[in-house]
């Protein structure tokens, strides 16, 4: 694939406009002809070379000695051969221990320096065992090259090509391999010289057709602007698609974006929102919307109690009695109700609210008519949790009151929310059943890409419901399976994903069918 | 809500004739039924039946009969029912509720059927009835329970009493030794399944024939011997006990009307109570004990939104097996069938007028009533407080409510005092309502570390704790918490993260000394406004961090949203 000439470096430009298909690319090369630091030709060249450009020709082994920290000690006060005819220049003649233990070093260093400063004549050992300088004084040649060497090194190492002779045999002495107790380090170098390949030499093409130097600005600087010099050097051009920094954006969570749509189109339509405690009690969960207290939903394996305190006496007495009576005997409304004896102690158990419904049958005791009414409210089930079933979740639940309602009117407000608020293309009825009302509905509806699914259930609630808690014109009662519909929306399946705890899931999360 | 699984060929003969799925999918609605899965290489077709309080519809007879009835072919009459002032003949089949009878489920009543030989298909769906109607309709034989015995070797008088759990004695259903009743409750299956009905009681229920021979337990088990029917049988009694003698009559409606719809003659049974009931001291059942239901032409026009004529509302009832007249003056009076008893009140028979005539029929119509939309005052300030996090750079989380003590208080440093346990929770990682959004902030952080930092998530939800000042003893607030995970965060960033929230919201706050365990001491503070206490935050206590197996700093700030709207003002 042809290099995009945008995704070089300056140092890269630079090292192929002074390249031909002939020149030998190294170190040397490059510190020579462009002044590159070490760094720099190093990256430039390991840039290149990743990206086809240059291939290896030919390698070498560069040996080179660098100073160790001994090396370094030895460069600032003397090496222990200098240091020994300091001791003895200044002192006078001196026995080997009291050397060592003058000069804080190893006594083998101290025996071997004595020896090579003997072979030299400069020191020689008195009548009392004792070294001493041998008049008249003779320089060791040896220890002077080594002096040069360190005096050499204190920069930059020493190349073994740029040394002769006499100094490889100085040095030789003083350094080693490995280990840290000598002078020098010697380390061994490979010299890789490279040349430019095919594509090398079409992308220097490239860049000399483009006129592209390597010169070019980088970064936009107050620099740049304010002194003008953007007036007479292009900008570098850039790679399009280098690889991006990735960016951490504050974000509101997909599904609460999803419910806020849902709230902000029923209040489009004239609906008021109502919200309420988690904590309910059997009486607003169950009784108040005539299911019966033996009711199969209303099992201890159907809610969840409050284990403290268990029972509330904070229930209007009026609608306590009310409800009572249309139970037990239809309570007047033209009912049979459901013929047993109401415990008004289970009314007073408190649980986890189990509907949204709970809160519609609260806003009947004080709500206005006409009315409209919608919660999205949390609610508690006891099911096993699984892809389908949470122990909590959102419902969207409202009430229509109306001396208008009816089912035809209920068709229509249906009709509404599945294009409103589901975006539907069809809908269709069927007859469902929920004990508050009577008739009941079940949308499903045909959406024009997640095709077609429930949308809700729906009805005229009972009067047995409304009639004791003083309302006396018909209520509609809908509710919308939003949870689901999310799940569609933000191309999920399993309902936990809706409350995942995982941040990276939740922040990299996106709205992708709607 | 309840399901069946059927046969197809022998539901499509119940039918009158072969369906396609479609097709069934079509009449389905009328019965309020759902055509969940059709497979036809098992040939089992599985139905939901949505309408809990049709048990008629709980099996293939059931819902067969009410299509038949909805798409206008002809189905049997059940003659055998007798009612108040008419009284069939019953020959010599009695059954005595005897004066020792379980004073906690005192009534049973039972009729007798029979008819060709019982094959195996008319025997499963049978069994389905049954199941159907004891554990759904009859809460798992709480209410109803349902025997079936061959009557063959059955002597008249049938007795339904009460026995010394430890001196009577037989043989239950597949066991092969005699059992005294409370080892049966102790050793046999169904006897520790149902066991807890009567296991407390000091005589437990005890049905026998004349001559002494055990037909049952109920509602725990039958006998091994006059209990055990099988294919080929071609006699048979059917008994019922409960607490509730309009849902056993209703129950045994049921069965005698699908047992007649399976080819059987229902031969009734006169039942004696020692005790007076509603329908008198002696019932012969089946029994047809309905009341008619009352509703008006106005009343269903103006509940549907339709006008309707006389003779239409007749029809279309009768298509929902309801047989009803319509006076002069528009008077409708619904009886409902033998097996249905749904009709409570006029509007139960508005709707079955609407489900005949199809809702399709009904139209559609907007309402003209003007209202004003509004969101809660809480929706709309936590809307602000969404802006504000996000625009800081925090990714908005939704948490389950529900968690385990160790979630909300042993990992948090915190006694369990104060929150809100669970009765029954399903197990106890559900055990207490969320007090706090802090626990459900840092076990996203445990659950994390793998993601690229930085880490920074809030939350706006309910929480709710004990408050005995508040309805109920318990208290909900709406809460807002937010956390930043990462080297680096420390009580200076949240703090200025606090106040800059509070700053946008126009709210001036001072900080006083906060004791917190949740917290490291003194890098956490109390926030007041106008002197009330609004919310709190901090650096999280190393502890706590371990044990939610975080290793990076923590800083959280978590507030009650409702004070601090209420401060605003």
């Amino acid at each position: 694939m042809p290099i995009d000439i945008k995704s070089l470096h300056p140092l890269e430009i630079k090292v192929l406009r002074v390249s031909d298909e002939k020149t030998e690319l190294n170190m040397d090369f490059l510190e020579k002809n462009l002044s590159f630091s070490v760094g720099h030709a190093n990256q430039a060249l390991s840039w290149l070379f990743a990206k086809g450009l240059i291939e290896e020709k030919e390698k070498s082994t560069v040996i080179s000695y660098e100073l160790t920290p001994n090396g370094q000690f030895a460069l600032k006060n003397g090496l222990v051969a200098e240091r020994i005819v300091t001791l003895l220049k200044e002192k006078g003649a001196m026995t080997l221990p009291e050397i060592t233990k003058a000069l804080e070093v190893e006594s083998s260093d101290v025996g071997s320096s004595f020896g090579l400063l003997r072979s030299s004549g400069t020191l020689t050992m008195d009548s009392e065992k004792k070294a001493c300088i041998k008049e008249p004084y003779t320089e060791n040649q040896e220890v002077k090259t080594q002096r040069e060497l360190l005096d050499r090194a204190e920069h930059t190492p020493l190349d073994e090509s740029a040394l002769n002779e006499n100094e490889k045999k100085a040095i030789s002495k003083i350094s080693r391999k490995r280990g840290s107790d000598s002078i020098f380090r010697e380390v061994e170098k490979n010299l890789v010289t490279y040349s430019l390949t095919k594509e090398g030499l079409s992308a220097k093409e490239q860049i000399e057709k483009m006129h592209i130097t390597g010169e070019e600005l980088g970064e936009n600087t107050k620099e740049i602007i304010t002194s003008g010099k953007w007036r007479d050097t292009p900008f570098r051009e850039y790679a399009l698609n280098a690889p991006l920094t990735r960016l951490f954006p504050g974000r509101i969570n997909p599904y609460s974006e999803f419910i806020t749509t849902v709230k902000d189109k029923l209040v489009a339509m004239g609906f008021e929102e109502f919200d309420g405690p988690l904590v309910e009690n059997e009486f607003w969960n169950g009784d108040a919307l005539f299911m019966p207290q033996f009711h199969s939903a209303r099992d201890i394996h159907d809610v969840y109690y409050v284990k403290e305190p268990e029972y509330t006496d904070d229930i209007d007495e009026k609608w306590l009695n009310n409800v009572k009576a249309v139970h037990e005997n239809g309570g007047g409304y033209n009912s049979r109700g459901w013929e047993y004896k109401f415990d008004p102690n289970f009314s007073r158990r408190q649980l986890l609210r189990s509907q949204g419904t709970v809160l519609s049958a609260h806003t009947l005791t004080k709500a206005k008519i006409p009315g409209k009414y919608f919660g999205v409210v949390r609610c508690f089930r006891y099911d096993q949790v699984d892809a389908t079933h949470g122990a909590d979740f959102y419902q969207t639940e409202g009430i229509v009151i109306s001396k208008d309602a009816n089912l035809k009117t209920l068709l229509g407000m249906l009709e509404m929310f599945a294009t409103e608020i589901a975006g539907a293309t069809d809908v269709k009825y069927v007859p469902g059943y929920f004990p508050f009302t009577e008739p009941s509905v079940e949308v499903h509806i045909k959406h024009p890409v997640l095709g077609w699914f429930e949308l809700g259930g729906s009805g005229i609630f009972r009067p047995e419901v409304t009639r004791p808690l003083g309302i006396d014109v018909p209520v509609l009662a809908w509710g919308i399976g939003i949870d689901r519909m999310a799940l569609m929306h933000l191309g999920l399946n399993d309902l936990r994903d809706l409350f995942d705890n995982d941040l990276e899931k939740v922040r990299m999360r996106r709205n992708t069918n709607a | 809500m309840p399901k069946i699984e059927v046969n197809d060929k022998f539901f499509f003969k119940c039918l009158g004739r072969e369906y396609t799925s479609d097709e069934l999918e079509e009449i389905f609605p009328k019965a309020k039924a759902e055509l969940d899965d059709y497979n036809k290489d098992e040939g089992v077709l599985k139905i939901e039946l949505n309408d809990t309080a049709r048990p008629d519809l709980w099996s293939a007879s059931g819902v067969a009969r009410s299509l038949r009835l909805a798409t206008g072919k002809k189905v049997k009459k059940y003659t055998y029912l007798s009612s108040k002032g008419d009284t069939k003949d019953s020959g010599k089949r009695q059954f005595i509720v005897d004066e020792n009878y379980p004073r906690y489920r005192q009534y049973s009543i039972a009729f007798a059927a029979s008819g060709k030989p019982i094959s195996e298909d008319v025997l499963k769906a049978l069994i389905q009835t049954q199941e159907k109607i004891c554990m759904n309709y009859g809460r798992k034989r709480k209410l109803i329970a349902m025997g079936i015995y061959k009557s063959d070797s059955i002597t008249y008088p049938v007795h339904y009493g009460s026995a010394d759990p430890d001196k009577t004695m037989f043989v239950p259903l597949h066991e092969d030794r005699n059992m005294t009743l409370r080892e049966i409750l102790k050793e046999v299956q169904k006897g520790k399944e149902y066991g807890a009905i009567i296991e407390n009681e000091l005589r437990f229920p005890f049905l026998f024939d004349d001559k002494g021979e055990a037909l049952s337990m109920p509602p725990i088990i039958n006998s091994n011997t006059v209990g055990a029917v099988e294919v080929g049988d071609k006699n048979l009694f059917v008994e019922m006990s409960g607490p509730n003698l309009k849902m056993l009559l209703l129950a045994a409606n049921i069965v005698a009307a699908d047992m007649a719809d399976l080819g059987f003659e229902i031969l009734p049974v006169k039942v004696k109570f020692p005790y007076k009931t509603e329908f008198g001291q002696t019932i012969t059942v089946p029994y047809y004990f309905q009341e008619k239901t009352e509703t008006t032409i106005e009343e269903a026009e103006k509940l549907l939104g339709v006008t309707l004529k006389a003779k239409e509302v007749v029809k279309l009832l009768s298509e929902m097996g309801i047989t009803a007249t319509v006076s002069e003056k528009g008077k409708i009076t619904a009886y409902p069938p033998s097996y249905r008893n749904d009709l409570i009140s006029s509007v139960d028979v508005i709707e079955d007028i609407a489900i005949a005539r199809g809702l399709d029929s009904i139209g559609k119509s907007s309402l003209s009533d003007f209202t004003i939309g509004r969101l809660q005052p809480s929706e709309r300030f936590s809307r602000k407080l969404r802006g504000i996090m996000v625009g800081l750079g925090y990714q908005e989380m939704m948490y389950n409510y529900l968690s385990s003590v160790k979630e909300y208080a042993t990992n948090m440093r915190l006694s369990d005092e104060g929150m809100i346990h669970i009765l029954n929770p399903m197990s106890e990682k559900f055990a207490l309502v969320r007090p706090s959004i802090i626990p459900s902030l840092l076990k996203t952080e445990g659950l994390s570390s793998h993601a690229p930092y930085p880490h920074k998530a809030f939350e706006l939800g309910k929480t709710a704790v004990l408050d005995s000042s508040a309805s109920g003893g318990t208290r909900t607030d709406n809460t807002f918490a937010f956390m930043s995970a990462g080297e680096g965060e420390n009580y200076n960033s949240v703090s200025s993260a606090v106040s800059t929230v509070l700053y946008f919201l126009g709210i001036e706050h001072t900080l006083k000394p906060l004791e917190d365990p949740r917290f490291i001491k003194g890098r956490c503070a109390t926030v007041e406004v106008k002197g009330k206490a609004v919310g709190v935050f901090g650096e999280i206590h190393p502890e706590v961090l371990t044990n939610w197996g975080i290793e990076v700093p923590v800083t959280t700030a978590e507030f009650n949203a409702d004070i601090l709207r209420e401060v605003k003002g």
